[in-house]
């Protein structure tokens, strides 16, 4: 990878590049399949129940890393600050969503089961940190498997160029997170394959929440076409079909701004050519300072790569009020049909009063080590089925 | 010699005659077939690089063109930024267009010009940078005028597409393209296993050849690149911006065609010589066959013109004694009898003659044979024969043993022969010698007679079957044919040196066997 390698621990504030590891050392209680359904990684069963609420019993072969099991009491403890409410149940526990509209199995997918011991935390996921620098997070499977990878060590490299070339010269076995443009630097390379994955997150243009409905429809008619898809990412795949409105014009008024950042230029310069005289001025600034803006309000639009999968996930987007919502956005009748569990309404609901306009979800695309005879991305975090990827020896 | 042997040497002085020279033309028809397949390899490669090199010329001489068209048109209007950034959707490869004026912050000037070419630029020159790797791609920093003076637009352009363009060539299965930069530096290649030194900037192999090529130094049209590859290439290069492409194939694949021609014609030559072989040998033994036959056929009619001959001289003289018993004369009866005693003797040496050509030598029957002890038998077996035509027999030792291997009975069969023949060519009161001679692994016994000797014209034929000349009804003519048959089916020699009115010497020759055990010395008998 390139970019900062950050803390690694749970909930940090810099969690960087070292977050990808966190499925390793730290197992959820459950994941997702390829169809959207929760399947058990802790648990030993989850039983989605009446309501909002999950039943899940515990794998009582789980250990931490220091040899102890895994407890219910530490499964309570851990998805508290993850908005989870969890209670004994006559067959295991009963996991609830605490704040009112966050569906549960949404919190539960991002909650991870650890312990706090001298002040620092146990998982009891396959591996544990060996050791870590400011480029390099090591880490080793607790119980080592013949034909697995056992020892895994995060890279992170200053710059793209410098992650490609180590690939490029076996020094890397893996690298994630690529744009399809750079696929042609590995392509033809022996040691090397091409991997690829779901996405599941959707490049858009984000409204402020201020503006009209009625604009923010016209908008999204407007820059959810074929042409701003083509101008923004050329031939690279999305998953959308064409949902241009050939008909649909913008009302006079002022130039709307839009706030750009990270890969998200072009996005946003496709975006303004599509909005035409109400194109304002595009600004590309640094994550950390569009952050600041969009709390402040501080936009007419932004780019981003919002969760579109599974659904109840745009729960945490989307909702009135709901933690990652920092665009000022609430549809009432969103808020109901994600507090019924409807996804077919709340889509329906965004279509209605859209809140950002979709452009592009595309793929997720790795470089994997051809030795590895199974590598697969995903379902939902990036590298999360790296514990079960075989080495051909 | 055998008739296979016989068969097999036809069939090679055929092959080595006929076919040999073909294969030798074929041998050097193919070299030269090899060095052309390698030049016209060579060619392709070349004529490859060369098409990349001057699409890489076009690419960049059109993104110039380009911009030099957008900085006069938009480069002075009030919305210019704008427009330039809108630019780059279309033409990204045209990078980040700016404008640049004389207070333009150092940061936000392109970072591959120096400062006396942003001036240049500024005074409204066209200014460009050597190439470079901006992130993951070559780039090249370029500045236009863009009409007013201190105003340039300048930009990076993203030469992605060029990189692309050479890392997609393909030759053959195995061929690829290399671009290079005036440094050396590897910009693009088509081979997966050096892409790591485009975005690591290290040397390969090719750098120096490419660094040195762009300084004009002749192609490396063949090398071996670092995994010991033996490689073709074909290389190109370009002023602006300065790039050197080469295109290379490994040998075996680019020469495969010719290599697989080589080694089909080098095959059909080979079977043609082998079959020139084989059906040289089967013909040969074919003629041989017939050959055989023929001198059996002619073998058995000059038998028995022989046979007729000598008998009918017997019936002659049967018929003779005949008459004289039909007398009832008894005077005669003791001249009968010497008569029939001297015919039943001669009968018993013609059977025993035919007796010796039927026996064959075999190696099996070998056994050591010491030639001094040898000699004296061959004596003694012809004393009785020497003694009656008044002839004296003399056996001349070697100072050493003399040990030979052979079959015992039909050495001394021929030894007598000789002895006899000897004794016969002399006159009475002469002398003939047996004479034994050893050394240096060869042992020869010599028959030294001084009759008449034989004429020289007579000497030549003297070995060849029903040549004798006596006649006399107790020669078939196999004699000496059948001392030499004996004699070379031992490994030896037999030759005669003769001087009229001297006398004449055969010698038999024979491979020495070196010191042996003493062999049963059984007495010779008198042909």
């Amino acid at each position: 990878m390139w970019g900062a390698l950050g803390e690694f621990s749970l909930g940090g504030r810099d969690p960087g590049l070292a977050s990808i590891a966190e499925p390793w050392v730290f197992e959820k209680l459950v994941s997702l399949d390829d169809a959207g359904e929760l399947k058990p990684l802790l648990a030993a069963r989850v039983e989605r129940l009446s309501g909002d609420a999950i039943l899940v019993e515990l794998r009582r072969d789980a250990t931490f890393t220091d040899g102890t099991p895994v407890t219910d009491e530490d499964v309570i403890r851990s998805l508290q600050p993850s908005g989870l409410r969890v209670t004994r149940a006559e067959t295991g526990l009963l996991i609830e969503s605490r704040g009112r509209g966050l569906p549960a199995d949404a919190l539960l997918l991002q909650a991870h089961v650890f312990r706090e011991s001298a002040g620092k935390l146990m998982g009891s996921g396959p591996f544990v940190v060996a050791g870590k620098t400011d480029t390099e997070l090591h880490l080793v499977r607790r119980q080592p498997q013949p034909g697995r990878v056992n020892d895994v060590r995060l890279a992170a490299y200053p710059t793209p160029r410098d992650a490609f070339a180590h690939t490029l010269k076996g020094d890397a076995n893996v690298i994630v997170d690529l744009e399809s443009r750079w696929l042609e630097f590995f392509r033809g390379v022996p040691s090397l394959r091409i991997v690829r994955g779901s996405g599941h997150g959707t490049d858009a243009i984000v409204f402020n929440g201020k503006l009209a409905r009625s604009e923010r429809l016209r908008l999204a008619q407007v820059l959810a076409s074929q042409q701003v898809r083509e101008l923004a990412y050329g031939d690279a795949e999305c998953s959308e079909k064409d949902g241009s409105n050939q008909g649909a014009s913008l009302p006079p008024g002022a130039p709307l701004r839009i706030l750009s950042w990270g890969p998200f230029e072009r996005l946003a310069l496709a975006a303004r050519r599509a909005l035409g005289d109400r194109g304002g001025d595009v600004t590309q600034v640094r994550p950390e300072e569009a952050l600041a803006r969009m709390r402040a309000g501080d936009f007419d639009m932004v780019t981003g790569r919002p969760f579109r999968w599974p659904p109840s996930s745009m729960a945490l987007v989307w909702r009135s009020d709901a933690p990652d919502n920092l665009f000022g956005y609430s549809n009432p009748d969103l808020d109901r049909a994600i507090d019924a569990r409807d996804w077919s309404a709340a889509e329906a609901a965004l279509r209605d009063d859209p809140p950002a306009a979709f452009i592009c979800t595309r793929g997720q695309l790795a470089i994997v080590d051809a030795r590895i005879k199974n590598p697969r991305l995903g379902p939902y975090d990036v590298l999360e089925s790296l514990p079960d990827w075989e080495v051909d020896q | 010699m055998t008739r296979r042997r016989i068969a097999l040497l036809l069939a090679a002085l055929v092959a080595a005659s006929g076919v040999l020279p073909l294969l030798l033309l074929s041998v050097f028809g193919l070299q030269i077939l090899r060095q052309r397949g390698e030049r016209a390899s060579q060619e392709a490669l070349q004529a490859i690089a060369e098409q990349a090199a001057a699409r890489v010329v076009t690419y960049i001489s059109q993104q110039r063109e380009m911009l030099r068209a957008l900085a006069m048109a938009v480069g002075n209007e009030p919305d210019a930024e704008r427009k330039f950034a809108d630019v780059s959707l279309d033409a990204p490869s045209l990078g980040k267009l700016r404008l640049v004026l004389a207070e333009t912050p150092a940061t936000a000037l392109p970072r591959s010009l120096t400062p006396a070419q942003i001036a240049a630029a500024l005074r409204g020159k066209e200014v460009l940078s050597e190439t470079y790797l901006a992130d993951l791609v070559p780039a090249m920093d370029v500045c236009v005028p863009s009409g007013k003076p201190g105003r340039a637009v300048c930009t990076t352009l993203d030469l992605l597409e060029l990189q692309r363009q050479v890392q997609r060539i393909r030759v053959g299965e195995q061929g690829y393209a290399l671009a290079f930069d005036r440094t050396g530096r590897l910009l693009a290649a088509g081979a997966g296993s050096m892409r790591a030194a485009v975005l690591s900037g290290e040397p390969v192999a090719e750098s120096s050849l490419a660094t040195a090529f762009l300084k004009g130094a002749p192609a490396a049209v063949r090398f071996q690149n670092p995994p010991g590859r033996d490689v073709l290439a074909g290389w190109a290069s370009l002023p602006d911006p300065a790039w050197t492409i080469a295109v290379e194939q490994p040998a075996e694949e680019a020469l495969r065609g010719a290599r697989s021609a080589l080694g089909f014609l080098g095959l059909g030559a080979l079977l043609t010589l082998v079959l020139s072989i084989v059906f040289g040998y089967l013909l040969a033994r074919r003629m041989l066959a017939t050959l055989e036959l023929e001198e059996r056929f002619r073998t058995a009619g000059q038998i028995a013109a022989g046979i007729s001959h000598d008998l009918g001289h017997r019936l002659a003289i049967l018929q003779q004694i005949e008459h004289q018993a039909a007398t009832n004369d008894v005077d005669y009866l003791p001249r009968i009898r010497e008569s029939l005693a001297t015919e039943v003797g001669t009968m018993r040496r013609f059977v025993a003659d035919f007796s010796d050509l039927t026996r064959e030598v075999k190696p099996s029957d070998f056994m050591p044979i010491e030639l001094n002890a040898f000699a004296e038998s061959v004596r003694n077996g012809a004393q009785a024969y020497a003694a009656e035509a008044e002839v004296r027999l003399e056996v001349q030792h070697a100072p050493a043993p003399v040990w030979v291997l052979g079959d015992r009975y039909l050495l001394e069969r021929a030894a007598l022969n000789l002895a006899r023949n000897a004794v016969e060519a002399s006159n009475r009161g002469g002398s003939v010698r047996l004479r034994v001679e050893g050394g240096s692994g060869r042992a020869a016994l010599a028959v030294e007679d001084h009759g008449a000797g034989i004429r020289p014209e007579r000497i030549k034929e003297l070995f060849e079957s029903f040549s004798s000349t006596k006649r006399t009804g107790v020669h078939l003519g196999m004699g000496l044919p059948n001392v030499q048959r004996i004699v070379v089916a031992h490994g030896g020699s037999v030759s005669v040196k003769s001087s009229l009115g001297k006398g004449s010497t055969f010698l038999v020759t024979l491979p020495g066997s070196g010191a042996q055990s003493s062999s049963p010395s059984a007495p010779a008998t008198m042909p």
